[in-house]
């Protein structure tokens, strides 16, 4: 339709409007999959699964919410409010754990919480031979191992919004005859609350489209239904029509936060502030900031690389590091760049014209991109495969269908660091290329491209690193016996084969860390 | 209206009461005694500061950005720990090198700069917020008394980014008013406001202060609103107090050449003393200085103490005009390569290059000697 209204219809406008298609089109069939289901399926499927896995679903979110959230916020608050020896260590230590896949956590404390393991035979040297802790497989046990490996997205948040906090706030409650403790509670953290909020977000969004921790731990939520279905009863109806539940309920979370933090747009103050004063503290109290922070550090990152470590370096390890090894590492790396590249170049027209052009096409167009960014990965998945069974058969099972679901996956992570990028340029710097005599192609080679050089890199980067952990669209859709670094994690885990999974896991986390400053690096200096 | 006996229920707990016969009477709700504060790189240091301010006095400390103004502030707030000294609040000890009394059991409002208003409060909740110990009906009429007082009727319900400029001001003008502060400490209260809004706030706030009797501290840079606002001023420069006096002595007999130049504009003419006066190129002035003969000096003179007229047959030559309105500035080049300005009426207007005489009318002769800085 846009041919009749513009009569040169660039080849630009062409890819973005396929772009768009790319991603509407699976999710298009999936509900139509999912709302063409006879209605005994949706109550057959209403009466059995849905209430639990609902059930389970958000009161893991709710669990790891309140976690993450009370971790968070009191890291946050001991590294920007506190001066002591090794603070800076600390402040860089707590982002580690989100290196870690939730897959790659899950299995560790699989072995360290199982039975027999080493948890229940410490705690049986204090409680007596018969004392038992709680498994690794049950809701405190998944709930432990998302909240350890999420709590860093409140913890990054609340830190940025604390270093940026007016100190003045605070002063003037002060003056106002309110002690510490009511300040903290009345004026710090009201304030605090949008960042907060926003910090707790991303966990939940992060533990409902979770699969690796839920399915090593097998505590059924709606994303592992999904797989379930997809795998265990091939039935993609039921999936898609769980699917729809997920999407749906991820939507209204997000609502929900939105209209939560409306009100809260005006909370930044501009201009003058002064910011806070680091207290210096004493041995006692070091001593005390230290131990808590070791322990949060420690169970979330320490002790799992050093076992990791430990495993890598055991003789059964060290006996599979052979060509099969490296042939793994190859396919994820190979798989990994394909996504990358497919990804930035698909990003690159969304965002150049979403920003050049704002019109109310284009605009939509890049909305559409970032809607991959409530689907679960099983759900890209299944939404993937089945427009590719009805529409193109002959690529099932093969590399593509893999990329293409990838690109769905991830677009919204690339384009974040994109869309700042290319809306940095200003126009004129390309309008005068062309006063210069530069044409349309010569202006983006020359002008554009070079600016937007590192915005392009570290799209890739991320999307490389994130495809490189990825599990559950891999595990659904790659070719048969094309196995990667991630998938030989899981499998290895599932098994209970610790050694056998750990370099590939400590693989994944070592490559992970590079990816983690990078991201940091863009607002790590927040004051 | 604030001060009317049923609403001060905690004057009778203040701790001052208790204490006053530890440390002897004083007149003054405020004395700091050779105050010095700690320096950190991000704030300039105090050094030996002593003041005393009287029940229901506005004073006012100016100086330029960097001279420790803030800084005195805030160790009267108790932000900002002193070195050495001691500050006294109500005659009780609240800060000293040993001991800080924190902020919340000092009773002081303070009014910040950019008036950290709690943005997740309303105007009434904001007021409120040092109330909490009052019973909610007491509360509430005291927040609307305030709120009559400072003419914000009507706007209780709104959110602080939903209000002006000035009425953001009021607000937080009146969160610290409504708890009876012992002190009031005001940190450049204006500098937010544009420049019409601001001297009207000035005269406002000037004239619910002194109807209130509330003790003042006023923090400023800028000396036209020390002049408008203080009974007295207390000019700092690095670290120091230089003159702490009435804004008119402050005016007319700077105590240093810095306090001169800051609190308006002043030319600076050498001369030397002979025969008991001095003599500069603008003719002779008395010696006020108890200078020996021969000695070199400074006269400071102000643009509106030099006059003007037209003799074609005179030296000094007018090199600039610049109008102001109200007056006439006139710059002024004598034979020698000194500039002085001049402040005519308004509708005297001479070109550049015209030839005049000048005329001082020395009322008062403010003399510094030549090399080193202050003394007179």
């Amino acid at each position: 339709m846009i041919a009749v209204h513009r009569l040169s219809v660039s080849t630009l406008q062409l890819a973005v409007l396929a772009t768009a298609a790319l991603i509407l089109l699976p999710l298009g069939y999936v509900t139509t999959l999912a709302l063409s289901a006879d209605p005994a399926v949706w109550q057959r499927l209403w009466t059995t699964r849905v209430p639990e896995l609902l059930l389970n679903t958000v009161s893991l979110a709710g669990a790891v919410a309140l976690i993450t959230l009370m971790l968070g916020v009191s890291t946050a608050w001991m590294v920007t409010r506190f001066e002591f020896p090794g603070r800076r260590l600390w402040e860089i230590a707590l982002v580690l754990p989100l290196a870690m896949p939730t897959y790659v956590l899950a299995y560790v404390y699989n072995y360290l919480l199982g039975f027999g393991g080493p948890m229940e035979q410490l705690w049986q040297l204090v409680a007596g031979p018969q004392a038992r802790i709680f498994s690794p497989q049950s809701f405190w046990g998944v709930t432990l191992v998302m909240a350890l490996d999420t709590f860093p997205f409140v913890y990054l948040l609340t830190r940025s919004a604390l270093l940026s906090f007016n100190v003045s706030f605070e002063e003037v409650a002060r003056t106002c005859g309110a002690s510490p403790l009511r300040t903290m509670f009345s004026v710090t953290l009201p304030l605090l609350r949008p960042s907060i909020v926003a910090g707790v977000a991303l966990v939940v969004l992060y533990v409902v489209s979770d699969f690796g921790a839920v399915s090593l731990l097998r505590y059924q939520t709606l994303t592992y239904a999904v797989f379930q279905q997809m795998t265990g009863r091939s039935d993609n109806q039921a999936a898609s029509i769980l699917s729809i539940l997920l999407v749906i309920l991820a939507l209204l979370f997000l609502l929900t936060e939105r209209w939560f933090r409306r009100k809260s747009r005006f909370y930044q103050t501009t201009g003058h502030y002064r910011a806070p004063q680091r207290i210096q503290r004493g041995w006692l109290h070091t001593g005390l900031l230290t131990a808590c922070l070791a322990t949060v550090v420690g169970l979330a990152f320490g002790i799992p690389t050093s076992l990791l470590v430990m495993w890598s370096l055991s003789q059964e390890a060290l006996a599979i590091l052979d060509t099969r090894f490296f042939g793994f590492v190859w396919n994820s790396a190979l798989l990994s760049s394909l996504a990358a590249t497919a990804a930035v170049l698909v990003g690159l027209p969304l965002a150049y014209l979403a920003s050049r052009k704002p019109t109310w096409l284009n605009l939509g167009c890049l909305q559409a991109a970032y809607a991959g960014y409530v689907l679960p990965g099983p759900v890209a998945a299944l939404a993937v495969l089945v427009l590719f069974l009805s529409i193109m058969p002959f690529f099932y099972g093969t590399v593509l269908v893999l990329i293409v679901a990838y690109v769905l996956h991830f677009l919204p992570a690339g384009l974040q660091s994109l869309e700042p990028s290319i809306q940095q340029i200003t126009p004129n710097l390309e309008e005068v290329a062309r006063t210069l005599g530069l044409g349309v192609r010569e202006t983006w080679r020359r002008v554009t491209l070079p600016l937007i050089r590192n915005g392009v890199i570290v799209a890739w980067v991320l999307i490389f690193l994130q495809t490189m952990k990825e599990l559950p669209a891999t595990l659904l859709l790659r070719p048969v016996g094309f196995d990667t670094l991630a998938i030989r994690v899981w499998l290895e885990a599932s098994e209970e084969y610790y050694q056998l999974a750990a370099p590939s896991a400590l693989l994944i986390v070592l490559v992970g860390l590079p990816a983690l400053f990078l991201l940091l690096s863009r607002d790590w200096r927040a004051a | 209206m604030m001060h009317s006996p049923s609403h001060t229920p905690h004057t009778d707990t203040s701790p001052s009461d208790s204490q006053v016969d530890q440390y002897g009477p004083t007149s003054s709700i405020l004395e700091l005694r050779s105050v010095s504060c700690a320096y950190e790189p991000t704030r300039p240091a105090i050094q030996n500061i002593s003041f005393s301010i009287r029940e229901g006095e506005i004073l006012c400390l100016l100086g330029p950005s960097g001279c420790g103004k803030t800084t005195i502030l805030r160790a009267i707030a108790g932000f900002e720990p002193v070195r050495s000294g001691q500050i006294f609040l109500s005659d009780r000890i609240v800060s000293s090198s040993s001991e800080t009394v924190p902020t919340e059991e000092r009773r002081v409002g303070m009014v910040f700069q950019e008036y950290a208003l709690f943005p997740h409060l309303r105007v009434a909740d904001n007021i409120a917020f040092g109330l909490h110990q009052l019973s909610r009906l007491e509360r509430t009429s005291r927040v609307q008394d305030m709120l009559r007082l400072t003419g914000l009727e009507g706007l209780e319900r709104r959110y602080p980014h939903e209000l002006s400029g000035g009425q953001q001001q009021r607000v937080a003008l009146s969160r610290a008013l409504v708890q009876n502060p012992v002190l009031l400490l005001l940190d450049e209260p204006f500098s937010n406001l544009d420049p019409d809004m601001a001297s009207r706030m000035r005269q406002d706030l000037h004239a619910l202060l002194h109807r209130m009797k509330t003790t003042t501290i006023l923090v400023t840079h800028d000396h036209d609103e020390a002049f408008a606002m203080a009974d007295r001023i207390a000019v700092l420069n690095r670290g120091e107090i230089e003159q702490l006096d009435t804004p008119e002595l402050i005016y007319h007999l700077p105590a240093t050449r810095f306090v001169a130049d800051f609190v308006g504009q002043a030319d600076f003419i050498t001369g030397q003393i002979q025969q008991g006066v001095v003599h500069t190129e603008l003719g002779t002035f008395p010696n006020t200085i108890d200078g020996g003969e021969g000695a070199h000096v400074v006269v400071m003179i102000r643009p509106d103490d030099i006059h003007l007229m037209p003799n074609k047959s005179a030296a000094p030559r007018i090199v600039a005009r610049q109008f102001r309105g109200s007056e006439n500035l006139y710059t002024v080049q004598l034979p020698s390569g000194q500039v002085v300005h001049s402040s005519e009426s308004s509708t005297s207007v001479y070109h550049e290059g015209t030839a005049v005489e000048l005329r001082v009318s020395a009322t008062h002769t403010v003399l510094f000697s030549a090399e080193q800085p202050p003394c007179s």
